[in-house]
């Protein structure tokens, strides 16, 4: 019983994953390829949870988180290259940037309603790659930016990833539990009934949005420092934006470890598939087959089937009936 | 640069591609009437509709056109086929129905990109470059003949809606599906039908622009934009309102190269760009777009 309690405190439970995942470099420092793979992996539980923010807790789901991801990266890269910044004091620039598109593309595109703003983020996802090739002089166009090359060892990148991807997390728990957290369910289930209860839903989700973004761009910062290389097609791509969508809905959208577990899964299988250039398209056509059979038989993702089998208690928001969220279940909300 | 002859080619222009736009974008609208659902597989129906048209001509050396036409059928009761198995599940669940459309995308995506590979491809045939004089203006067959097959398919449907009985009970569910109920409208089958008609129109207009736009398996979201655009300046259901957010958005892009340093390769942004100048400086649109979202809550 008492296990159980404790397994259900996300603070202490994320903490403790992520200090024995912080020994693996100590352990076996020479292994640069896991120490690469776990990298990454941490780069897609970011921008996964992030994504959650707005597209699980709020229910505005985007196509346009790329836009982020290219901001934050393109703003190290140049800050690091031509004004010759440390690469990690570019980091909160690149999330305070991240956080600045986010907010204009969010004060008009939040005033529609949830299906609306899904298609619009598309075109937010669409603009800003089209815009940074253009900005040839700014992003290298095309061609892209190719980096310094002098960065740190792979041990340095896993941690910081680990560091980055704990935070997130924390943040996402903390947002969950605490009062915003839980206007943002309210909005997600009726937008009307919460605004009547005096949630300023426009500010809220500009809020999320721009939380989120911070993370996005932050992570696209140590993305480029990594591969010292940056391109529009690549930081901007619509991939990145279908990838953050796939990884909730995989995990289990809405839910705090869903993201965490779906980052789990699509990232390994998307980088064995990526590895060989004529898997690329079978990629996204496998997911895209997953995403219309989790729609239709599990919405819950992987948490969705796991609590079906009994294994998991269940928790977060079901994609096809607005059930009660547990937190307010508990009574967390008195007033 | 502005002179009257050069204003006048691009006016033609914007005329003539609204036309196809109009066609485009009606299948969502009415898709989106009937379901209050934005159909994001029409994209994809897009696609696959200029991918069949391209297979039909390099296989039996179909004309494109009459290729456009003859896989109306097929489209029809592809559309129908996915309403039934999968979309009717999830239609009364926005973000579900959303996702799953998303995936369909997906799925016909990179389908096509395995059977077609991602090179460009366009027809050529023997009037590609022709071109006929109207009112002294040089004016491209391959873009008359999509408007004039555009401006006959809306005509039929015009007359579909408004005079078979299936036809008013698509208006009827669009207007208000528990009224429709009431009245003895079979409302799911209604709805199956409008599927059908959404993406074979959808696929209709892929067939037509494989005439003047190269294309890959990609290209269908640029177009699933531009048709959202012109949704959402129309007002979203109304047949008129389709039609000049068409004209709207074909003339806005013609008319942008006079702009000076302008970039062929931003054309593209434009139906994003009046789209947010939409949702921004017409609150008149957006508060009949709150006013049917309520409607449709309180259901």
């Amino acid at each position: 019983m008492r296990a159980a309690r404790i397994l259900r405190d996300p603070y202490l439970v994320a903490i403790v994953l992520a200090g024995l995942a912080a020994l693996y470099p100590i352990v076996r420092p020479d292994d640069l390829t896991t120490l690469g793979l776990g990298f990454l992996t941490f780069i897609f539980i970011t921008q996964a949870v992030s994504w959650n923010i707005v597209g699980g807790f709020a229910g505005q789901i985007s196509f346009g988180f790329a836009a982020f991801f290219g901001t934050g990266a393109y703003i190290t890269a140049i800050l690091w290259s031509r004004y010759g910044w440390d690469p990690v004091l570019t980091l909160p620039v690149a999330g305070a940037g991240a956080m600045v598109v986010a907010l204009l593309v969010g004060l008009p595109v939040f005033r529609l309603q949830a299906q609306y703003f899904s298609i619009a983020t598309i075109g937010v996802g669409e603009a800003a790659r089209v815009i940074a090739i253009n900005l040839d002089s700014v992003t290298g166009g095309a061609s892209g930016l190719t980096l310094p090359f002098n960065i740190p060892d792979k041990s340095w990148f896993y941690w910081a990833g680990l560091t980055l991807a704990t935070v997130t997390f924390l943040v996402a728990a903390w947002i969950r539990r605490h009062r915003f957290g839980l206007a943002l369910f309210a909005l997600r289930m009726d937008q009307s009934a919460a605004e009547s209860l005096g949630v300023p839903t426009a500010i809220f989700k500009n809020l999320a949005h721009v939380v989120a973004a911070f993370f996005v761009g932050v992570a696209a910062g140590l993305y480029v420092v990594y591969l010292s290389y940056a391109h529009p097609d690549q930081v901007f791509g619509f991939d990145l934006s279908i990838g953050m969508v796939l990884m909730n809905v995989i995990g289990g959208i809405g839910t705090l470890w869903g993201p965490v577990l779906g980052a789990l899964v699509y990232f390994p299988i998307r980088q064995i598939m990526l590895a060989d250039p004529r898997l690329i398209a079978v990629n996204l056509l496998v997911f895209g087959m997953l995403l219309i059979l989790i729609v239709l038989f599990e919405p819950g993702g992987i948490l969705g089937l796991l609590s079906r089998l009994g294994l998991v208690a269940r928790t977060g928001v079901r994609l096809r009936s607005s059930g009660t969220p547990r937190d307010v279940d508990r009574g967390v909300i008195v007033e | 640069m502005f002179d009257l002859e050069n204003v006048a080619a691009l006016a033609v222009a914007a005329v003539l591609t609204g036309g196809l736009y109009a066609t485009m974008s009606y299948g969502l609208a009415l898709v989106y009437g009937v379901m209050k659902i934005i159909n994001l597989s029409h994209a994809a129906t897009m696609m696959l509709g200029a991918f069949v048209v391209l297979q039909l001509n390099r296989t039996f050396h179909l004309d494109p056109i009459l290729g456009s036409i003859v896989i109306l059928p097929l489209f029809f009761l592809a559309g129908m086929g996915l309403y039934r198995v999968a979309v009717r599940r999830v239609a009364d669940v926005p973000i579900a129905s959303l996702l799953l459309l998303f995936g369909t995308w997906l799925v016909a995506q990179n389908a096509a990109y395995i059977i077609w590979g991602s090179e460009d491809q366009s027809i050529l045939t023997s009037y590609t470059y022709s071109t006929v004089d109207v009112f002294g203006l040089n004016v491209a067959v391959t873009r008359i003949i999509p408007f004039v097959l555009s401006l006959v398919m809306l005509g039929v449907m015009r007359w579909f809606l408004g005079s078979t009985d299936l036809g008013r009970a698509i208006r009827a569910v669009s207007q208000d599906r528990t009224a429709a109920r009431l009245a003895g409208i079979w409302a799911e089958r209604t709805s199956m039908v409008a599927f059908g008609i959404g993406t074979m129109l959808s696929a209709f207009a892929g067939g037509m622009l494989t005439l003047i736009f190269s294309f890959t398996p990609d290209f269908g979201g640029v177009f699933q934009l531009k048709s959202f655009a012109i949704i959402v300046l129309g007002g979203l259901e109304s047949f008129t309102g389709v039609a000049i957010g068409a004209l709207v958005l074909s003339g806005v892009e013609q008319f942008s190269i006079l702009i000076p340093g302008w970039r062929a390769s931003l054309v593209n942004l434009l139906g994003f760009g009046l789209l947010v100048i939409a949702l921004v400086v017409l609150p008149g649109g957006l508060a009949s777009l709150a006013a049917r979202r309520g409607r449709k809550a309180a259901e």
